[in-house]
């Protein structure tokens, strides 16, 4: 076994130094090539779902999200819960928040979205909307008669530009109309723009929650909400945290930012990873006819060679392993190389990130897809240098040696 | 050491069946230095295919040291062929990739051999046949006799039993033809190995302990030459 494998190596050294460098040379180059395209796209795909899961965490969930009970359309009595959830270990901050669809009208332009109201010392201590205001500046405590707008809503005055329908580039200190469902209009100056480049996050609009209490109008305060932002320490198991919440007596739909956004995330994971597929199937084939035309055209050529050592008495096995090394190595070496592409190419997208409509993609390189797809490609390599030589290798001996 | 019995090779050319060997019976002793001979197409490198495993007889028997070898199977005929059996072909049959030494050793290399022990075997081999000064040349860079020299000492470094040589001077001037001959002469001597060798080359009969001379794939006769030297 050992003395086969011996032999085989030394056959294949002996060809790969001495059998063409530059043909190696440039199979290598492909295999390097085969294996960046692998790895790159799926990268891509992994960069754009982290990024998503960032900006879910970061603008729309923070860790944990309370909902309304089933069949309630609101949290009753917020305030109360709030302060219990603010006592559990392990929560920094929970931050309730009241939506309600509006149309918002400026000049000639009207858009309908969602305007959520907090309290801004809450909201700044469970999401980050607050670090992206590209104008003017955030909402503070008490603030009334002043709005939030996301900048897919304020829009370009040019409106090719906007992707949804907006309000023309109203700006900062502009005034609009804010018509809410339940009748109310009111005017608000614009006090600051948000750009988080989530296109969830940036076509909102958000008041204070005195303001909703005051639109809402009723003869007490508003303790309703919609929903309760939570955000744990940074060594909090999201999972046990879940647990534990509901451990206080909370009736309320509690999930963890996984939970609240896995149906979106799954169906679009679900369509990358097709994609991710028949990149992938598409690399191999390359590589595996790359890697047979390589060895059916060496075997060939070597034909009389192949029936020169059968005659002296080299096993075929011998033979065959010696080619599927030669193949090894110019996996292993095309791998190395396309590593060190790849590495180029993510550190140049780290530092350039691609911009995507809903936020700029960095590059994720995953070590088990990296693993996964480096095997298959071994595999499928090994596959395709093994047939044609186990074509040649059984042949007559004499057929191989007079290479007719 | 040898027994051929009834050896018949039938090769199917379209609707037109030629046969190449017809019915050959011999035997060949131990130490003995065979020269197969005979004029073109007469048979002569199909006995030697036969007799030296690379092809199958479509009829007939081999024995060779007490064993029935057309029953081995085909990964045993190798093994059989890397311990027992050394190759000379007509044209070298080097691996044009690994230089003379590394040709040499190869064999030693697939029995098992440490490369220190195959690597002193080979370049004492090398210094046999006087190339002790070329062994890491490869063969592109040998000329036709040095390159059937190396090809000599690689069949030589696994202390073969048999020698099989197919017309290893058929390419190689008379000088060169000589050196080989000699080197095998010397060989069969000293070494007492059987050395089976195809030349249709009439002077190289004085080399010869016997020649079996064929005609149409049959014995047309046996001459016995010791003696010769």
């Amino acid at each position: 076994m050992f003395e086969n494998l011996r032999v085989s190596v030394f056959l294949a050294a002996r060809a790969l130094q001495r059998g063409g460098r530059g043909r190696v040379l440039l199979n290598i180059i492909v295999i390097a090539f085969v294996f960046t395209n692998m790895i790159f796209l799926p990268s891509v795909i992994s960069g754009a779902v982290e990024s998503y899961n960032v900006q879910t965490i970061d603008f729309m969930t923070s860790d944990i999200v309370i909902g309304p009970r089933v069949d309630e359309r609101y949290i009753e009595d917020a305030d109360t819960l709030l302060g219990r959830i603010n006592r559990i270990p392990g929560v920094i901050r929970a931050s309730a928040r009241f939506s309600m669809p509006v149309s918002v009208d400026f000049e000639e332009n009207a858009v309908s979205i969602e305007v959520k109201a907090f309290d801004p010392r809450d909201e700044v201590e469970v999401t980050r909307i607050h670090e992206f205001i590209e104008e003017g500046s955030f909402l503070g405590s008490g603030d009334r008669n002043e709005i939030l707008l996301g900048v897919l809503v304020t829009g370009h005055e040019d409106k090719s530009k906007d992707f949804y329908d907006s309000l023309g580039g109203a700006a900062v200190g502009d005034v609009v109309t804010v018509r809410y469902a339940n009748g109310v209009a009111r005017e608000y100056r614009i006090k600051g723009i948000v750009r988080t480049k989530s296109y969830i996050a940036d076509y909102m609009a958000f008041v204070t929650a005195d303001e909703m209490e005051s639109v809402l109008g009723g003869t007490g305060p508003n303790t309703r909400a919609s929903e309760i932002l939570v955000k744990a320490t940074d060594d909090a198991d999201l999972s046990a945290l879940k647990r534990m919440i509901l451990s206080f007596g909370v009736g309320e739909e509690v999930k963890t930012w996984e939970d609240a956004t896995s149906d979106i995330v799954a169906e679009s994971v679900e369509s990358f990873n097709i994609i991710n597929n028949i990149t992938v199937i598409g690399s191999l084939i390359i590589a595996i006819v790359v890697i047979f035309i390589l060895i059916t055209i060496k075997t060939f050529t070597n034909r009389k060679q192949i029936g020169i050592l059968k005659a002296i008495g080299i096993k075929k096995s011998v033979i065959i392993n010696s080619y599927v090394m030669q193949v090894f190595f110019i996996c292993t070496f095309g791998v190395i190389l396309g590593l060190v592409i790849l590495e180029a190419m993510v550190l140049y997208f780290t530092a350039y990130p691609i911009e995507f409509p809903d936020g700029t993609v960095t590059p994720l390189v995953d070590a088990g897809m990296l693993v996964e797809n480096t095997v298959m490609l071994y595999l499928s390599s090994a596959v395709a240098g093994f047939i044609p030589a186990w074509r040649i290798t059984n042949e007559k001996i004499l057929d191989a040696m007079r290479g007719a | 050491m040898i027994t051929a019995r009834n050896l018949k090779k039938i090769y199917a050319m379209g609707r037109v069946e030629v046969h190449a060997l017809n019915g050959v019976s011999f035997d060949i002793g131990t130490g003995e230095f065979v020269g197969i001979m005979g004029s073109s197409g007469s048979g002569k490198s199909t006995l030697l295919h036969m007799l030296s495993l690379l092809d199958d007889p479509t009829e007939g028997e081999i024995t060779i040291g007490g064993e029935d070898v057309l029953t081995f199977s085909d990964s045993k005929k190798t093994r059989f062929r890397l311990q027992k059996f050394g190759f000379i072909f007509q044209d070298y049959a080097l691996v044009p990739e690994l230089s003379a030494l590394e040709n040499v050793i190869l064999p030693a290399l697939a029995r098992g051999v440490p490369l220190p022990d195959a690597s002193a075997a080979g370049r004492d081999y090398l210094d046999r046949v006087d190339l002790a000064g070329r062994k890491d040349h490869l063969p592109a860079e040998l000329s036709g006799g040095e390159q059937q020299r190396v090809a000599i000492a690689r069949a030589l470094v696994n202390n073969p039993d048999i020698l099989f040589a197919d017309e290893p001077c058929a390419n190689l001037d008379s000088t060169n033809s000589r050196a080989v001959l000699d080197l095998f002469g010397q060989i069969n001597k000293e070494l007492n190995q059987t050395v089976i060798m195809v030349s249709h080359e009439d002077w190289h009969r004085e080399y010869f302990d016997r020649v079996i001379r064929l005609r149409d794939g049959k014995i047309e006769k046996e001459e016995i030459l010791k003696g010769n030297r």
